[in-house]
């Protein structure tokens, strides 16, 4: 095991197409609108200008923020995603050399990784840490512990959001093909008396999972950071073990879910 | 409330860029003075100077074959020139404990660019492009696990170009709260078109080799390279790394706030968390791009935390701005300061701007240096000041 850190869960947030909220998921109550996320609490221009991956992770962001109390323009954030804004490197790629037209500007500026984390901080006009990571199937993972590092140190919540836009098509065969997903878990230290916190989680470590993630939808199934779905499904049923953060296609990554009285 | 953190033991580096292919080639070329910034390799409709590797990259072989890249191949130099450093390593910690935090901005674009090229040549990508072998960040992941032994934490820090600054910070952290040993730090990234136009069509590239803090400046040259550190819980160091500071703008996803202030909180974080005044740091690394903003802000914003008597370099005159990996070459860079006593002329600086009051080493200058600042600043209004201390 390489962490006896344990944390507390303050709040959760999602955004999937047909599952805008993660009351939404939680009710297993799927809806047609919206199919994509609007960034209803960006600003105008970040609103047009961001991509659907932006506007996901921070619809999830907000939403799992919110339920922490955790107050906006404070606190850390941890983005993670294993492509990126891979769909609007494609698009400049489409530009420069199918169109033979010079890149936009702004799209260059925003095919960064950490595009969500930047519009996120200057939204919440935020000037504390926030980062933006990648590690394959193992990035949920390695956010968490990004973020369980974080708390140890400073004592104070993160907000870690995983998420990636739908398959890049010309990279990716249609059988290894997925869909839009974005979670996040807003993590809060615990208090040296603290034995309230209904939920609190450990990890991660490398163990043998006693707990199973929900049955979904292939193309669901297939999103690189579904580790975090699972995490937050083993969350809401409330029951205490250890889930795999990477549906078996990354190292082994767990986190150890402790539930009072689970 | 102020947070410290215990310094943290630097027992291993090296580097590779345009410069040269290890610490002391790189050493001699920054004596010299010697600026590699020329022609870009990469095809692009206009003219910019480059910082380019121009020599042979080590190959990858075996069973690691189908992840070769420039990214990889450039990481297999680094792991060859910290052999016995790495060995050394693996003897001290158990490689569960040993984790492996790297930055890029670019990861396999330079690759994912020639498949793509011939996808819309032929409508096929090439036989043996592979996307998660050779685009994502896991790809430089798998090849530095297989090439150094380390199994503990791994993922690829990607805030543009504080990428390979903020692996220090996580690295030190985890170290800080008992969650690994020891740490393989730093980043890479490779030159390729979309940089290159991307940079160009911001107004932000240079057509001849950049100037930083010049009046004469007008943009950015974009370099390649990489770098790495050992970090370790205890051990002999070569430098200490006393604290990373890091903070955000929020400001623009773009442009730097003009008087530099999520610069500054960076740079006052780096020293509050070293419990260290500003009068105590000796040289300044400065971020440096040659932009007439970039270099505008980072001016304000260092003489208003330490004034004007601090020498301030840009090495990116040298090696171009090495984009994603520019936080680790540079903290490399700024340590020698700190090992050789002497810190490199910043290169194209003269005749400084006049409107900028901090002190621009415009020579090579030799004195004592205890304790050194490298700022990165990003995309994303993503800062980083890492601190660093003689052993």
């Amino acid at each position: 095991m390489t962490s006896s850190i344990e944390v507390g869960v303050a709040g959760v947030g999602l955004f999937m197409p047909g599952f805008p909220t993660a009351a939404d998921w939680r009710a297993g109550r799927a809806s047609d609108e919206p199919e994509l996320p609007t960034g209803s609490r960006l600003d105008r221009r970040a609103r047009g200008r961001s991509s659907v991956l932006t506007k996901a992770l921070a619809e999830a962001y907000f939403e799992a923020a919110d339920a922490a109390g955790v107050e906006l323009g404070k606190g850390s954030a941890v983005f993670g995603s294993a492509l990126g804004e891979v769909g609007t490197m494609l698009g400049l790629l489409n530009q420069m050399w199918r169109d033979h037209e010079e890149p936009s500007p702004m799209a260059f500026a925003l095919s960064v990784h950490n595009a969500a984390s930047g519009i996120v901080s200057i939204a919440t006009k935020n000037r504390g840490f926030t980062t933006s990571l990648g590690a394959d199937h193992d990035t949920p993972a390695m956010a968490l512990m990004e973020a369980i590092g974080l708390i140890a140190e400073r004592g104070e919540p993160v907000v870690v959001v995983c998420g990636e836009e739908p398959t890049p098509t010309a990279l990716v065969p249609d059988d290894e093909a997925w869909e839009l997903a974005t979670m996040a878990i807003a993590l809060a230290p615990l208090s040296d008396h603290d034995d309230g916190t209904p939920v609190r989680l450990r990890g991660p470590f490398k163990v043998a999972p006693t707990l199973t993630g929900p049955e979904l939808r292939p193309m669901l199934a297939r999103n690189p950071q579904v580790g975090l779905l699972d995490l937050i499904c083993a969350i809401e049923a409330g029951k205490s073990g250890t889930i795999a953060l990477d549906r078996g296609r990354g190292a082994g990554w767990c986190m150890e879910v402790l539930v009072a009285d689970g | 409330m102020t947070l410290r953190v215990e310094p943290v033991a630097i027992t291993g580096m090296t580097l590779s860029n345009a410069l040269g292919s290890n610490c002391d080639e790189v050493r001699d070329a920054l004596a010299a003075g010697d600026s590699r910034l020329g022609p870009s390799p990469v095809k692009v409709p206009f003219e910019t100077a480059v910082g380019a590797i121009r020599v042979e990259l080590p190959s990858l072989d075996g069973a690691l074959t189908p992840w070769s890249t420039r990214l990889t191949r450039i990481a297999k130099r680094l792991v060859i020139n910290l052999e016995l450093e790495l060995a050394a390593l693996r003897e001290r910690w158990r490689p569960e404990r040993i984790a492996l935090i790297l930055g890029t901005s670019t990861a396999g674009a330079e690759t994912t660019e020639s498949a793509f090229q011939h996808f819309l040549a032929t409508g096929e990508l090439p036989e043996d492009y592979d996307l998660w072998r050779q685009h994502t960040y896991g790809a430089v992941l798998h090849v530095m696990r297989a090439l150094t032994g380390a199994q503990g934490p791994g993922w690829v820090v990607s805030t543009a170009c504080t990428s390979s600054a903020k692996p220090l910070a996580s690295a030190q952290r985890l170290i800080g709260a008992g969650l690994i040993d020891a740490a393989i730090v730093g980043g890479i990234d490779t030159l390729c078109a979309m940089t290159l136009c991307g940079f160009n069509a911001l107004g932000a590239l240079s057509s001849k080799p950049c100037r930083p803090f010049s009046s004469a400046r007008d943009g950015i040259s974009i370099g390649e390279g990489g770098a790495l550190l050992l970090l370790e819980r205890s051990g002999e160091p070569i430098v200490w790394l006393e604290s990373v500071g890091e903070s955000s703008d929020a400001y623009h996803i773009s442009a730097p706030h003009p008087q530099g202030l999520g610069a500054q909180l960076a740079m006052q974080r780096a020293l509050d968390r070293a419990g260290c005044s500003p009068a105590e740091v000796d040289h300044i690394n400065a971020h440096g791009t040659g932009t007439p903003h970039n270099d505008g802000a980072e001016a304000n914003a260092i003489s208003e935390i330490f004034g004007n008597e601090v020498p301030v370099v840009s090495t990116k005159g040298y090696t171009g701005h090495t984009l994603g990996a520019a936080g680790a070459t540079e903290a490399v860079l700024a340590s020698f300061a700190l090992t050789d006593a002497w810190i490199p002329a910043s290169l194209g600086a003269s005749p400084v701007d006049e409107r900028i009051s901090i002190k621009i080493a415009t020579e090579r200058t030799e004195g004592s240096f205890r304790r050194v600042l490298s700022n990165s600043f990003a995309f994303g209004g993503n800062n980083v000041s890492v601190l660093l201390r003689s052993a």
